[in-house]
Order: structure tokens, then sequence, then C-alpha cells
């Protein structure tokens, strides 16, 4: 080798060996390599925050780890959601982690969007709301979701600044017929929250109060407070629609009533209600009036029209006449029609002849989501934005082109080139991409503000993270459009001084205690002082609508297939549709995740020949839908049912081209009344030819006889009567509990295992259980559980550690139960002998850890698994950038070919022993929240220690209604069910 | 019909070991192209997880296991004819033991490659080793996965062995006959085998002690086997009676494999004379009887499902027969209990023809008897809201495929290069009926 070579051959291997070295920036561990004042690594700092994801405003508080928010939880000081959260706010914290969200503004030019920068997009929207302000009022107009009230002052204020009008709240779901019937009977549009937990009786006509209706996860917890099992019986709960939502499935009975008709079935209610009693503080012109009005409505006329039969009327009025304090509830979220007027009408004057007092009504804490515009004003003010001149159209945190695109002014105003639109979005959803220019925001969990969830409640947001993009935060927007003048250097400080005039901060201390706390709320909840009594107003206007009720007592033409778009508990109007942890879970009551099904009742497929899994077409007012059908009997024949929410033609790779979207098809009953009617007849329903297998995650519906999800009718005493002896066979094995206690030398081979001061378990209370799914996003979040889409879940390869079974009830076959299915950490485990390699593993406190290092993948542990709770990683598990982000650092993130499954959320039992080693005792009863326990919004899942008998699980287990699935099999397993009270009306 | 001498015998089945044609080894290497295959959808499988094969929850199991013990299955009847009839003096195995201990090794050795296939993480199969380590871990001697490892291995070394002993005096016949580079092949082969009398004595108590370890080995192989399914909970699996039914079952499909090898083997190399018809018909016989104990462990399932009123095992079984694998189902009766049956008919079993073409029924009956029962029992069991359905994917093909290409592959190499029939037996065999 000559000296030129050698240097040569020296030169290029050190710069090679010097490239092997570079870092590798995936690979840190920790996003800081120096901790922040207020940060230990490794240590969670929790934030409070406000939810966001309905106009509930649930608080809640984000677990911040080494600078990232790793998980939310609910806020337990909240008052509105009391620590809980639902599904979609588990799955909040995905948005900021958004693989699809937009980094940069986006600047429409010839058609295409070009990127540009957040300073010279600032100057644009500077530039384009200065010259319209030049040429005369109002040329510039806001459509903004519902905002707190600081962020909508700063809106109005900012718009006055150029010389047009406030901006407009809308909200796709907007209560429409609950306010104008609260408007006609308390002569007030308002939408006061309801005590449900005190009534005795509750009568529901559709209002889908566990799903999306007002404020699902406090009605929850009220529900349950009234309707679970506690001493002296259980409330009981009727529903009567046209369709078997979630929230109807956990009614005690389901009353089908055919679609639109719900208002004849509750003025039918109140025909009788008057026929039975006098009573005495109905004034009486008024009593005259309302006899009158619901003189049509007999019995004979209203079972002919809804279906709903004589007897089964007589049997609601006589329980609503012998309860204490019994609840009547109107329309859903999604109304018929105009018909939903009449049927909150009735509610309201229901409730008011039999409580004079209205002692569950709370009229001070309103639900914020009364301050939105009707559907009619919505309407109105796109059609003037059409006419009116206009230059500049701004619109925040709403999506009308997928939510009220059904509506002709939203889209021609879209296509109007004159008008400048901006769109401030974070993410390229249907409007964005018709807008001209996109401007990223901070989204809420990076944002200060305020949001007024009850008109008593100011919960504060904080941003709970650093940012991830440089977008700014939209207050910050509109104070530099403000322009120099402005007294304020940052939203914030607008913010601030909003909350020291007028939330009740008088110091920085107690503004410093009203952000830990997450908000300006009474400490005992929203339990206030009835300073002002709401009572009914009798005028001129209330006989108009009495008249009105008289008048539409007429039979309703129904002809043919009816089609009725319902909210749905996963995607909500949409807002959330690209949360990949919403999609993949599936929907409690189908079990189909991925797919907007059409839900149709089996006769009436049999009557048009339709198939389930046919792909159906169905054409309204000019647009036409294609979504597959799927068989549930708790539909009302000829009506087809189908959420809301999916469907999107834009938005991102999680929302766009799965399921469709219902909405659109709206157009046909648009603009003929006051209120969306979301009740339609399809100009035609035919069936394209094409069939296919639906995402779904469940094997059959029927329990098959088989002690899974068990149920009891609502006298006690009846049980007791069937108690038998127990013995061997499937139905009379008895409890046997998952440690020492649990032995029995007749029936084990082997001996018990040891433990060491602990075994731990859960106890799973169906009768509080709905069926909601939190738990399930909840495990998603915490436990790094990858998402597989679904082409997977069509071949059966869901990850879901825990999820809800649901079955026909084996003692009412048109009732749906739920079951919380998840590791059952048995005593006997099947799984653990069979493993070659010991990967599962039971631990000296009960737990079956299942060891991600060791296992070799020949899931025999899951062939032997009779619960079928382990999942196997097919794959390798994909978190799109910068979705790796939201991973907990306290759990592995699995790689392909291992098996895993439910752990009881060992990282939080060691934390606990953590903490209770460093204060030198044992950790307490009730210290250990599983994430799903955490959230569950009615408290249906209870974890704790075995071997103390003090504790909740103990004192649990040893309830009458405790039982094992399939216990005959002697794995004894450590979660305990506790069979659903159903009262047999 | 001309009398068999020994030189006759020599010379016919040394005459299959020339020089091979074309035809020869463009199959070889077609064959070879089907291994290839195979590898290449293997590798592809590591690469991308094993999702890409069509298994789910609650399936964790497909065709790899379903080949796993089919190949273990086919593997069991080459020990039975070498070692079972042997000791049992029937001779009319003599003709056919060679072929069928050969098919032994390959099938076991192949069946042995599906356990790697299946696992989710290949690389790290030696955890299954007790081997000592830092970890301190020793496998869970309690799964009987590990019992597998075991039995497997043990029976792969002592049919492995057992095949070679008896291939020894062969080797030396084909040492003195040949020369050159083949001369000395076969004399390291031969182990220098002179042929005296201490060495006879020496090799026939050797090998009668081999076939009586080998013995055991041909009923225990497959009742273990049989317990990864069998000390299972799931319904269709935990029954008594797997260990039998399984053994019962391997026979079953080892015979009708070394029916489709030897009737085109005798085709080609003009075997007729040694490979009689009386040979293949006393195999024909062999299989109506292990046919009948398969019918009979069908029913007694079924019965016994219906006996214990579990309405978990009842619903099973009338899955099985009447639910989205009711096809598979049949087929297994039809194929493993019902054509056999035919055989009981002189004719059945005395024409090539049908001697072969109900050979190959049982092949693929016996395929599907493990398809209905490792699919069918968990696809639903104890859950059923768990329920699901497994479809093998093309992957899942191609492995399959491959495996046979890799086993007619060897089989063939085999054929062309090693006695396939043993001489030495045969002139043993000659000898005593004379």
């Amino acid at each position: 080798m000559d000296r030129r070579t050698f240097l040569k051959t020296a030169s290029l291997s050190s710069i090679a060996f010097a490239w092997g070295c570079g870092t590798d920036s995936d690979r840190k561990i920790f996003s800081r390599v120096t901790a922040s004042d207020d940060s230990v690594t490794g240590e969670a700092l929790w934030y409070a925050a406000t939810c966001m994801e309905c106009p509930a405003g649930c608080g809640i508080i984000a677990k911040n780890r080494e600078g990232r928010v790793v998980k939310l939880e609910g806020n337990p000081r909240h008052p509105v959601n009391r620590g809980k959260l639902c599904i979609r706010g588990q799955a909040a914290l995905q948005g900021v982690y958004d693989p699809d969200r937009l980094t940069a503004p986006l600047l429409k030019t010839n058609g295409t969007f070009k990127e540009i920068s957040f300073t010279k997009a600032l100057e644009i929207l500077k530039q384009k709301a200065q010259t319209p302000s030049e040429r005369g009022r109002d040329r510039i107009r806001m459509l903004t979701g519902l905002t707190g009230k600081p962020l909508s002052d700063m809106f109005t204020e900012t718009l006055a600044g150029f010389g047009s009008d406030r901006a407009a709240v809308f909200e796709p779901f907007s209560y429409d017929s609950l306010k104008a019937a609260h408007q006609a009977v308390f002569k007030k549009r308002m939408l006061p929250s309801f005590h449900m937990e005190n009534a005795d009786f509750l009568l529901n006509f559709g209002a889908d109060f566990l799903e999306t209706w007002l404020s699902p996860v406090e009605y929850a917890g009220k529900f349950k407070s009234m309707h679970a099992v506690r001493e002296g019986g259980k409330g009981l709960y009727i529903h009567a629609g046209p369709f078997m939502s979630l929230t109807a499935a956990n009614a005690d009975k389901f009353l089908p009533v055919r679609a639109g008709t719900e208002y004849i079935a509750a003025w039918g209610i109140l025909h009788r209600l008057l026929d039975n009693k006098s009573y005495n503080h109905l004034p009486e012109s008024f009593a005259r009036d309302l006899k009158t009005a619901a003189s049509g409505y007999t019995p004979s006329f209203v079972e002919e029209n809804t279906g709903l039969s004589q007897s089964a009327q007589e049997m609601l009025t006589e329980k609503l006449l012998a309860a204490r304090n019994p609840l009547v509830l109107g329309s859903a979220s999604t109304t018929p029609d105009d018909t939903a007027f009449l049927l909150d009408t009735a509610a309201a004057l229901i409730n008011w002849i039999l409580d004079e007092n209205l002692s569950l009504y709370d009229f001070e804490n309103r639900h914020a989501v009364e301050n939105t515009m009707s559907t009619g004003e919505t309407a109105q003010f796109f059609r003037k934005a059409g006419t009116d001149p206009l230059d500049l159209f701004l619109i925040y945190n709403s999506n009308p082109l997928y939510s009220i695109a059904y509506i002709d002014p939203v889209e021609r105003l879209f296509q109007n080139d004159a008008v400048f639109k901006v769109c401030f979005s974070s993410f390229m959803d249907e409007t964005a991409r018709n807008s001209d220019l996109v401007f990223p925001v901070r989204l809420p969990l990076e944002t200060w503000d305020l949001y007024e969830s009850k008109t008593g409640i100011s919960s504060i947001l904080q941003p709970a993270m650093g940012k991830l993009t440089h977008a700014p935060a939209i207050g910050d927007v509109f104070l530099e459009l403000q322009g120099e003048d402005s007294r304020f250097d940052s939203y914030r400080d607008y913010l601030l001084e909003h909350l020291y005039a007028g939330a009740g901060i008088k110091s920085q201390k107690d503004l410093l205690g009203a952000i830990q706390r997450g908000g300006v709320f009474e400490q005992d909840g929203i339990e206030a002082k009835k300073t002002e009594q709401v009572k009914p107003v009798f005028d001129k206007k209330l006989s108009a609508v009495l008249k009105k009720a008289a008048k539409a007592c007429k039979p309703r033409e129904s002809k043919g297939i009816r089609f009725l778009a319902v909210p749905s508990l996963r995607h909500f109007d949409g807002r959330g549709a690209n949360k990949s942890w919403l999609s993949e879970i599936p929907d409690p009551v189908t079990s189909i995740a991925w797919e907007s099904v059409l839900m149709v009742h089996p006769a009436t497929l049999e009557e048009y020949g339709f198939e389930p899994g046919d792909l159906l077409e169905i054409d309204a007012g000019g647009r036409a839908i294609r979504a597959p059908v799927y068989d549930y009997p708790g539909v009302v024949q000829d009506l087809i049912v189908m959420q809301t929410g999916l469907g999107h033609t834009d938005y991102g790779r999680y929302a766009r081209e799965f399921g469709e979207n219902p909405l659109t098809l709206l157009k046909a009953g648009a603009g003929k009344g006051e209120f969306t009617s979301y009740l339609i007849s399809p100009d035609r329903v035919r069936k394209t030819g094409k069939a296919g297998k639906q995402p779904g995650t469940d094997g059959s519906r029927s329990q098959h006889n088989r002690k899974i999800a068990l149920s009891m009718k609502g006298d006690r005493a009846q049980d007791h009567a069937h108690a038998e002896k127990p013995g061997l066979d499937m139905e009379r094995f008895p409890l046997t509990l998952p440690y020492e206690a649990g032995y029995d030398e007749k029936r084990d081979v082997y001996p018990p295992h040891e433990h060491d001061g602990y075994r731990w378990g859960m106890i799973v209370d169906l009768d509080r259980c709905v069926g909601c799914s939190a738990c399930a996003a909840a495990c998603y979040a915490e436990n790094n559980l990858a998402v597989v889409g679904k082409e997977q879940i069509i071949k059966g390869r869901e990850m879901a550690w825990l999820r809800i079974e649901r079955y026909r009830d084996r003692n009412f076959d048109e009732r749906l139960i739920f079951l919380p299915m998840m590791c059952q950490h048995c005593e006997n485990a099947p799984c653990e002998s069979v493993c070659p390699v010991y990967a599962p593993h039971h631990s000296k406190e009960g737990l079956n850890n299942q060891i991600y290092n060791r296992c070799i993948g020949t899931r025999f542990c899951a062939q032997n698994c009779p619960y079928k709770v382990r999942r196997f990683n097919w794959f390798e598990g994909e978190w799109p950038k910068p979705l790796n982000l939201q991973l907990n650092p306290d759990v592995t993130a699995r790689t392909k070919g291992v098996m895993e499954k439910c752990s009881f959320c060992i990282q939080r039992i060691k934390q606990a022993h953590n903490r209770a080693k460093n204060e030198n005792r044992q950790i307490r009863d009730g210290e250990i929240s599983p994430a799903c326990v955490q959230t569950c919004p009615t408290g249906a899942l209870v974890f704790g220690n075995f071997l103390d008998p003090k504790s909740a699980v103990s004192r649990l287990a040893r309830s009458s209604r405790a039982y094992q699935v399939l216990g005959y099999l002697n794995t004894k397993p450590a979660v305990i069910y506790l069979k659903k009270v159903v009262h047999d009306v | 019909m001309q009398e068999l001498t020994f030189e006759k015998i020599n010379t016919t089945v040394l005459d299959t070991l020339s020089r091979p044609g074309k035809r020869y080894w463009t199959v070889i290497a077609l064959l070879f192209c089907g291994v290839v295959l195979g590898a290449a959808c293997w590798a592809y499988q590591i690469f991308e997880g094993v999702g890409v094969a069509g298994m789910n929850t609650p399936v964790h199991w497909g065709t790899y296991l379903i080949n796993f013990v089919f190949w273990v299955g086919i593997a069991h009847s080459g020990t039975l004819i070498s070692a079972i009839l042997f000791l049992m003096r029937a001779g009319w195995r003599n003709p056919i033991a060679r072929a069928a201990e050969t098919m032994t090794v390959f099938a076991v050795c192949i069946a042995g490659l599906f356990p790697f296939i299946h696992l989710g993480r290949v690389w790290l199969v030696f955890y299954m080793l007790p081997v000592p380590n830092q970890r301190t871990l020793w496998p869970n001697f309690q799964s009987p996965l590990i019992f597998d490892v075991v039995a497997i291995s043990t029976y792969l070394t002592v049919s492995s062995l057992f095949w070679y002993t008896g291939l020894v005096p062969d080797f030396a016949i084909i040492r003195d006959r040949s020369v050159g580079v083949r001369k000395k092949i076969f004399r390291v082969l031969s182990l220098g085998w002179s042929g005296k009398s201490g060495q006879w004595l020496h090799y026939t108590r050797g090998y009668l002690l081999f076939a009586g370890l080998a013995t055991p080995l041909v009923i225990s192989v497959h009742s273990v086997v049989s317990w990864d399914f069998a000390l299972g909970v799931t319904p269709g699996w935990h029954t008594t009676i797997f260990a039998p039914y399984f053994v019962a079952g391997a026979i079953h499909s080892g015979l009708a494999m070394v029916l489709t090898l030897c009737i085109p083997l005798r085709k080609i190399f003009g075997y007729e004379r040694i490979i009689t018809v009386h040979v293949l018909e006393s195999i024909a016989k062999t299989i109506v009887f292990t046919g009948l104990i398969v019918g009979f462990a069908y029913g007694t399932e079924v019965f016994i499902a219906w006996y214990s009123q579990n309405i978990i095992e009842m619903e099973s079984f009338r899955w099985r027969a009447f639910g989205a694998y009711a096809p598979e189902y049949w087929i297994m009766v039809i194929c493993n209990s019902v054509i056999p049956l035919l055989f009981l008919f002189r004719k059945f079993r005395t024409k090539i023809v049908w001697l072969f073409v109900i050979s190959v029924f049982v092949n693929i009956g016996m395929w599907f008897e493990r398809f209905v029962i490792i699919v069918g029992s968990v696809a639903h069991d104890f859950l059923p809201n768990a329920w699901g359905h497994y479809r093998p994917t093309l992957v899942e093909g191609g492995i399959m495929l491959g495996a046979f290409c890799l086993f007619f592959f060897l089989f063939l190499l085999f054929v062309k290069h090693l006695p396939s029939v043993s001489m030495t037996e045969m002139k043993e065999h000659i000898q005593h009926t004379e």
C-alpha cells in the first residue's frame, strides 16, 4: 500500500467511523435534560384545566411528565364531573399530538395551499380586517364555537374595533327545542340542569344523557346515584323512544315509540295525568286550556299513532303518580323535527304538574350551551352573510361545512370568492379546506382561558405543557388585531383582569388557588341556593303553544322507511373524529369500530330484502350516502338510525374516508321548520349490491345461557327463593375468592399461592356499569395500547386490554347488558401453567404479570385463557409522530411478537408502594386507582386489596350479587362481578 | 413370478442409484424453488410480524401448528413400521421400512420447523432450552410446550439413529460396488462394515434394542403432542381421549403417507417385485383399522360432550359439525373414517390407483382433522363475545407449500442417493421365508 492509498483509506474510514457516532434524537428518554424549577424528572406534574370536547366543560387534570402531557383525568374538585371523564374527554389528549395537526398557516393561492409564516399570516389578517372596516359597518363576520366569556368579549371588542357585530356562537347540537320549550313555559331561553340524583322515577322520551346530552359525565353520575342499587332499592328508569341508544339500553324498560311521534306519547301521558287527578296548584284557566289541548291525545289515539300500547301508557301514568320525585326528560341532542318542541314542552309541563316546586330543576346552574344560536338563527346568519356585503369571514372552533352543510347558504358562502375566509383551525378539516387562510391556533390544552361550564361555574384552562408548534393562542391573535393601543401584553393578562373583575378573585392567592383548583366554583359543588324562583308563566304565548299542541294532534303520516341521525357517544358532532382511540374503541351498542352503520330492525330488513352487512345507498335532498346495514332490534320498524360524527371528507388520516356523515342528508328537512329535522324521509334506499365484513369486535350477541353477564329482577326476595345449594356445575359453583380463603382441598390440586400483604382485585358492579367505554379509552391512554385500524379489527386484532362486552340479558331477552372484561388476574391462571418460558407470572400480590421481555410469542396463554383478554402484537405498534410523545413513560411500548394484557395498572400500584414505603405505612384502601377505575363516571369499578377484610372490594365481594364470570372453571378470578338489578315492569 | 435372489435385490436397489436424468433434476430444481418461496415467506413474516398470517384473537394458533401436528403425525408410521412391526415380525414391513423411516426423519425435521415459524419472536427461541443462563431462569416444565421440545428432539434423535443403523450394511454394499469419490464417501458412512459374523451379531442386537427403544416413543411423542391441547381448558381440547386419539390419527396419516410415497416409488424404480401388492394390501388393512379407531374417537367426543350436559362442550361440538367450519369437519369425517372403509373390499385394496387415491384422501382428511381441532375449538370457546373466525393467508400458504416442497425435495434426493429399500432386510426376509 502506498502512502496516498493509506491516507485515503485512513481518512475515509475515520469519517465513516465518526458518522456512525451521531446521536439519534428519538432515543432520548427525557425531553428535558435539566428539569424546570417546578418539576422533578420521573415525577408527574398535574395541571388543572377544562375539557373542550363538548360544551359540558368538565374539569380535567392533565398529567405532565418531563414536559409532555401523557394522560388526562377528571378533576375531582370540579362540580360538573367530579373527577370523572367520558371517552371523548380521555381522548382529548390525542388532539395535541395529532399527526395531522397543522404546524404553520396555509394561504390559498390559485386554489392550492402554501405554507406561510405566522407573522405573514397575521399581517394578511390585519390587512384583510382593516380594509373592510374602512368600507363600512358589519363587513366582517365571525362564527365561533362556544367559548368562555373573556374570549367572546375579546372577539366582540376586536370586531367592534373594525365596526362589526359580535361573533355568532354556534354549536351543531344546540338543544333548540328544549330551549324553546323553556322559553314557552318559563319565559326564558335556558337550559337548567336537572337534579336527576334526587328522582326516584325517570321517564325519558329520548334524551341521550349518558352519551352526549347536555353534560353526559355529570348525568351519568347523577343517574347512577338514583338508579344504582342501594339501601331501600333503586330508582326506576323507563325510556320511550324510537331507538335504543346506550342511554335507553340502561333503562329498566325500553318502550318503542315510532320516530317523530314521541310528542304524541308525551301529550298522551299528560292527558291521562289530567284525567286521573286534579292538581290544586294549576291555575284554573290554565288547567282548562291544558286539558283542552291534551284532550285529543286519547289513549287509543296515542296507541294507534305511536305504537305505545294503552297498558304501557297506563303503567307510565301510574308510575308517575306513584313516584315521590318523578322526572320527565324530552328529546335527544338530535331532534326529529318541530314536534320535538311539543315533546319538550310536554315534559316540562308534566314535571311541573307533578311537582309544583320543580325541585329537580336547577335554574341556577344552567348549561353553557344555552348561549348558542338556534338552527334558525344560524341559517339566518349564513343567509345574511350571503346577501349583505361581506369582505372577511372568520371561523373559530367550528366546522360548519361538516356539521351544517345541509343549510344551503353555508356552502354558498364558501363558494363566494369575494369573501376572504379565515379558519382558525389546527386541522385541515372540511371548512379549513374551503377557506382562504388556515390559521392554526393553540389547542385548549396549551392555552390560558376561562370557560363557564355552567352559569355558576368558572372553569380555568391553562397550558398543561409546552408548545408543540409555533401557533399563537386565539386570544393573542385577536389582541394583535386590536393593534398597538391595547392595554394588554397578552391574552393571559386580559384573562387575569377578567378574573379579578368578575369571577370573585381578589388577590394573587385567590388566583393561584383557583388555578390550582381548576376554576372558581363553590367547594361543595353545584347545589347553589335558589335565589330566583322560576315558575311557569301563563300568557298568550303559552296558550298559543297549547293551541299548537292541540292542532298537532293528528295522525302523523309515515309512509315507507325513514332515516334518523343520532349523536354518537364516540364522535359527538364529529369534532374529535381524527382521534384514533375514538374510532378504535367500538361503539358499545353495536360493537362496531371505525365505521358508521345503518341500524335497522331485523323485521324491516326482511321486509325490504336487505341482509346485515349489505352496503345501502340512501338518497335524500340530492345527497347520497353509502353505509353498511347492522341489524338491531332496538330500532322501531321502518326506521334507519345512523350515528353522526364520521364520514369526514377531510380532517386527517383517522377521520377521512371512515364511515359516512348522515348530516349531509338533512338537506331534505332543512329550512322547513324552526328546528333541524334529524328525522327525514329519504327519497330512495337501495342496495348497492356490495356487502362486506364490518369491523365488529363481538363474536355473538347472545350469552348462550352461560354465566357471563348476569342480572336479577328488582324484587330481591324472589332471588333468595331461587338460591340453590352450591354445586360444581356452571350455575351453582360457589364464589371462590382469589386467595387462601378460596382454597378447597376437595376441588384444588395445587396449594394456594402465598400472598405478601396484598391480593389485588377488582369489583365490577354491572348495576352501575352503563357501557360508556370511558374505561377503555383511559386504558388506551395509560397503557400505550397500539391502535391497529379498521382492517386489522376486521381480522379480529384489536389490542384493547379492557373491552365492553355487550350481550342480550339472559333474563330479559330484549334488553342489553354491558360487561367490562379485562384480565381476571386468576388465582389459578390457565395462562401461567402453559407458557414454556414463564412470561405470565403470578406475583406475590396476586397479580398475573406479563413479562414482555420473556415472551417469545407461542400464544399458548391466549389460547388457554377462557376470558380471551390477552392481546398479541401481530405487528409493531405505530405511533405516527408526534403521537409517540403521548406514550406513558411508566409503561413499556410493546414490540411485535409479544403478548400483552391488563396489568391492573401495575405502574400505579408500584407508585403507591413507593409512597407507602416512604411514609412507612401500608397502602390505604382506595389509594390505588387503575386508569379504568379512576375515570368510570358511575363508579362501577372498585379496586383494592382482598386480604384486607375492611377494604371496599372485600365488602362488596360479600354482596349477595357477587359472582365470577365462568367461575365454575375454578380459575378463581380476582375480578368479581356484581349482578345487575333490573326492575321488571 | 421370478424368484427373488440376493443378487436380484442388490441390482434392483442399486440400479436406482444410477446417475439421474434431466427430468429428475428439473423436478428437484422446481421443488427447490418451492423451498425458497417458503423460506422467503418466513423471512417476510419475521420482518413484518406474525400478523401477515391469518391468526387473530381468539384463534392464535393457525396453519403453522396444524402443519406441525400433521407432520409429527406423518412421522409416526415410519417408526411404527420399522420398530413395532419389526418386533412383531410382520414380514411385509421389510420392503417399505426404509422409505417409511426416511419419511419419518424428514417429517420430524419439517414438523420441528413449524413451531419456530409459529413463534412471535423466533430469535428468542433459546429461552425454551434448559441451558444455564444469567437470568437464572429455567423453562417452565409444567408447560406442554416444553414436553414437546423434549419429546420431539428425543424422537428425532432416536429415529435418525435407528435409520442410520439400518443403513450401515447397505452402505457397505454400495461401497463395495462403487469407485472413486463415491467409494470414499460410502467408506466413511459404512463405518468400516465388513460383514463379519461378530458385526452381524452386534448389529442385530443393536437394531433390536433400537426397535425396543423406539417403540414407546411412537406412543409417547404423539401423546405429548396431544397434551398441547388436552392440558388446556378449551372445550374441544380438554379431554382425556386425546392421547390415544392422536396416536391412532398419527398412524392413520403416516400409513397413508407411506402409501402415497411408495406407490410412485414402486412404479418409477420398478420395485414391483420387492414392494408387492401384498405389502400394499397389508398397509391398507391397517388403515382400515386406524380409520375405525379415529372414527370411534370422533363419535366418543360427541357422545361425551352430550353426556356431560355441559352447555359449553355441547355448543362446541354442535358448532363443529354445523358451524362456520362444518365443511372442514365433514371433510375430516368422510376422508378419515368413511373413505378408508372402501379398503374392506378387496378390489380397492389391490388396485394400485385406488390405493393411491384413497391414501391421498386420508392425508387431506388428517390435515383437516388438525384444522378442526386446533382452529375449530378456540374459535368458539367460552366467551361468545370473543368468538371469531380464522382463514389462512397467502403467506401461510407459501410456507405450507415450502414445507411440502422441502419434504419431497429431501425425499427425492434420498431415493437417488441412498438405497430406498433395505437390501439387508430383504435378504434376511427371503432367507427366513425359504
